[in-house]
């Protein structure tokens, strides 16, 4: 398919590849954080990794939704899906996420209704179809998923959908790259910006990494030649001693982002004081919650939920796989106890996280390592 | 050894759709193939040929044979010809 085949092009990605060894510096060891899951799916599934020269390391960051959703939301997820009446949608990851006492597919098997969709708009149409039952959908993820979500309270406003409701989840990707650029165990020489979630908010709210902590961003687009040119154009901002937001993913990013979207997000919702993130802790104004305008579809102000913090189990880690601290297989229980069947972690549920993407894919360059 | 056949199944479900439909940050280049304008819907088709409606409200001037970056369900912005 056109502006995608042309960037899975093996010929360009080996040109890249050497222009990136030509720039590096030897003797000095560059670790680069990818922030978006997207991004980490797509170095495993393609080896862009085996491309890059050893000193070259990248880091995976944040940026899976699924994988920073803590265990008590889930819980609160689990008690809505319960209460008489109700009809439970949610996306295909988020049912495998566990929660203290299992998970969303658990509660479907102890005979919650509870259907997965592939957009909000799905929740909709089984909430106009089932007008006797109270739909609740699960929304999560940054600014890309958020305008969806918003779109559709529009939609049910408009119509007069009195029976949706919405379990909102959405988080901010600003906040978080914050907390860890001022976490003092973390070192970075630049960051691959998120692609997606930059067509909405746009590559400026960036623009603070490089201002306030010295570091240089790409935002980048998801196929393995985006992503060889992206640590490419952060090398030469290295080597040149620039330090700047680029974007490299011009066909879809504009600069100053979808101003409609942002203005349908303000209108929808408002930050919430501060939202939970797994492993990362509070995180204030990092999430969002719907605003008085749409508080009639609000599942939080209609359902009494347990709203306990729940810490996550002790032989996960991944708050520190989150944080870039530590690789996935240095989990102590990555491939044994914790797979993708049985997660133990929200990293190893979503293929967008850290976890499964190194175990789906990245553990068999291990393999060939150590053999 | 019955994981592993579990673990190629898991593989192949990956596989088949290219990203995660929860990931915030992955979106899809999807064309075009009719537009239902009275309720701001567009139906467009993947590269794999699987067809869905789509919510075209952040996009102007949206026609049949554009190809729309989407995800979850909205099409977030129009994917340009490069131009370098």
């Amino acid at each position: 398919m056109k502006f995608v085949d042309e960037f899975r092009d093996a010929a360009l990605g080996q040109v890249l590849a050497g222009e990136i060894l030509a720039a590096v510096e030897p003797g000095h060891h560059y670790k680069i954080m990818e922030v978006c899951g997207g991004h980490t799916h797509s170095i495993y599934k393609y080896g862009v990794d085996d491309l890059l020269p050893a000193n070259v390391e990248l880091v995976h960051g944040p940026g899976c939704p699924v994988c920073v959703i803590p265990m008590g939301r889930v819980d609160d997820a689990i008690a809505m899906a319960h209460q008489p009446g109700v009809i439970f949608t949610c996306f295909g990851d988020m049912m495998r996420v566990p929660g203290s006492h299992g998970t969303l597919t658990d509660a479907s098997a102890e005979g919650a209704d509870i259907r997965m969709v592939y957009s909000p708009l799905d929740a909709l149409r089984i909430a106009k179809r089932n007008p006797d039952r109270a739909v609740v959908f699960f929304a999560i993820g940054f600014e890309t998923t958020a305008p969806s979500t918003a779109l559709t309270l529009k939609r049910a406003k408009a119509e007069g959908v009195p029976n949706f409701f919405c379990f909102c989840n959405h988080v901010t990707i600003v906040p978080p790259l914050r907390a860890l650029l001022e976490s003092p165990d973390l070192r970075l020489d630049g960051f691959i910006g998120p692609g997606h979630v930059s067509t909405v908010v746009g590559a400026r709210p960036l623009e603070f990494i490089p201002a306030d902590y010295g570091k240089p961003v790409v935002v980048s687009g998801f196929e393995p030649v985006d992503i060889l040119q992206s640590v490419l154009m952060l090398l030469q901002q290295l080597s040149e001693g620039r330090c700047e937001v680029e974007n490299q993913y011009k066909r879809v990013v504009p600069y100053e982002g979808n101003l409609a979207a942002l203005r349908v997000l303000s209108e929808v919702f408002e930050l919430r004081p501060h939202f939970e993130w797994r492993g990362l802790g509070f995180i204030s104004q990092s999430g969002l919650k719907l605003s008085d305008a749409y508080a009639e579809f609000d599942a939080e102000r209609r359902y009494t939920i347990p709203n306990v913090r729940i810490a996550d189990p002790k032989a996960c880690q991944c708050g520190e796989v989150l944080k870039g601290v530590i690789k996935p297989f240095e989990c102590k229980v990555f491939g044994t106890a914790c797979t993708p069947e049985r997660p133990i972690g929200t990293c190893m549920v979503s293929s967008e996280g850290a976890c499964a993407a190194y175990y789906n894919y990245g553990r068999f360059a291990r393999e060939r390592e150590v053999v | 050894m019955m994981p592993d056949v579990d673990r190629r199944s898991e593989l192949a479900k990956t596989e088949g759709r290219n990203h995660c439909v929860t990931c915030s940050d992955e979106a899809v280049p999807m064309r075009v193939v009719r537009i239902d304008e009275l309720r701001d819907l567009a139906l467009c088709q993947d590269a794999a040929g699987a067809r869905s409606s789509v919510e075209i409200a952040l996009v102007d001037g949206v026609r049949s044979g554009d190809t729309l970056l989407v995800h979850a369900g909205t099409a977030l912005t129009r994917v340009e010809e490069l131009t370098a």
